[in-house]
């Protein structure tokens, strides 16, 4: 029994090493991730609606049936894009995503207190390329940095009874995610 | 005699690292996690400081969390005893609520898809719901038709329920979650 006493441990710590690789892999490795499953609604840099869920169907698991879902897809390679979101008269929230699934920044109606939600979206070199003048009017603007090229944003509006829905709908086709210039 | 020794360190290694991925992956490990009665919070998983476990978690099941400005998510997949959500019996939940906004409930399966019925009716939302005159909430998840807040379940053996919390404040579901109520769950009469 004692023979086998080292290799046990061996391969328990083994394990650990394993286990702590596997799991920071994951988000990565993953094939059916988020990224991967709202690709397939359309190109990037565009806004496409999320399919409402139903019982046989559904782009992502789990998803809220009370809120009708928009997806920009993004890559900052053709440059800093400009994001417009008219809120609806009730909840409205934008929500952004690394290509990982991380959750890097998130605003609702009330925190910008607007009826449009406009910002852009830049990487932190493209941030730090701005111009020095348009620096001043920064206040004006709201600039989200992803901390990666590829991304996702999601714009979520609360449908407080069935019959909203359209109504909703209607105002989340204005959303607009397109390069600058 | 070493190449038993290695192979058996290498095989005990590679089972239990993936094991464990695999569950912790599944949410099995409380890390990161609130825990308030039946229901489970990851209040970290819409910021960037989300660790590595519910990353994994939501890696695998191409889930997106709600980012931490949008709302809150606190899921329950067994009731208060610890059993399993069994959509078979009727499962009560009741109680008071956090303050928000606004909230949602739904109902899932053990794949995370709604559950198909003939009223369309997967969850309640905050304004839908029939409140109690003392400010609380019942809502009975059964696979049979009743009065009151009822969401059915189709009579599927393994469910979950999701109340999530929208522009909620940043208490929360964060250090302060102990003062935090949540119904109780509870599951009586299975067919």
């Amino acid at each position: 029994m004692r023979r086998y006493l080292l290799p046990l441990i061996a391969g328990l710590v083994l394990g650990g090493i394993v286990h702590i690789v596997t799991t920071l892999a994951m988000p990565q490795l993953a094939l059916d991730n988020a990224f991967t499953r709202l690709a397939k609604l359309g190109p990037a840099n565009n806004v496409q609606f999320v399919p409402d869920p139903t019982p046989l169907n559904a782009v992502l698991p789990r998803t809220d049936p009370a809120f009708v879902t928009a997806v920009c897809r993004y890559n900052l390679d053709a440059g800093v894009l400009k994001l417009r979101v008219p809120t609806t008269a009730d909840y409205t929230s934008v929500s952004f995503y690394t290509r990982n699934g991380l959750a890097f920044y998130s605003l609702n109606d009330h925190a910008a207190g607007q009826r449009t939600i406009e910002l852009q979206l830049m990487t932190p070199s493209q941030r730090a390329a701005l111009p020095e003048d348009e620096e001043i009017t920064r206040a004006d603007r709201l600039i989200v940095e992803s901390p990666t090229l590829e991304g996702v944003v999601l714009v979520r509006a609360f449908v407080r009874e069935p019959g909203n829905r359209t109504r909703v709908r209607e105002r989340i086709a204005n959303v607009s995610c397109a390069p600058e210039g | 005699m070493r190449v038993v020794a290695i192979a058996l360190a290498m095989l005990v290694g590679i089972l239990s690292g993936l094991g464990l991925t695999w569950f912790a992956s599944a949410g099995a490990i409380g890390f990161g996690s609130v825990r308030i009665g039946a229901w489970t919070a990851w209040p970290k998983s819409g910021t960037p400081e989300a660790d590595p476990y519910s990353r994994a978690m939501y890696a695998r099941t191409g889930e997106l969390p709600l980012g931490s400005t949008d709302g809150i998510a606190f899921l329950a997949a067994s009731d208060d005893d610890g059993s399993p959500l069994n959509g078979r019996c009727d499962i009560h939940i009741k109680g008071r609520l956090p303050v928000a906004r606004f909230w949602t409930l739904t109902v899932y399966d053990a794949q995370g898809r709604l559950i198909e019925n003939a009223a369309n009716r997967y969850g309640f939302t905050s304004a839908e719901v029939l409140w109690k005159p003392d400010a609380n909430v019942e809502i009975v998840l059964a696979p049979r038709a009743r009065s009151g807040n009822w969401i059915p379940t189709g009579g599927r053996e393994h469910i979950s329920a999701v109340f999530r919390f929208y522009d909620a404040p940043t208490g929360l579901g964060g250090r302060s979650a102990n003062t935090v109520e949540m119904p109780a769950v509870w599951q009586e009469l299975c067919s």
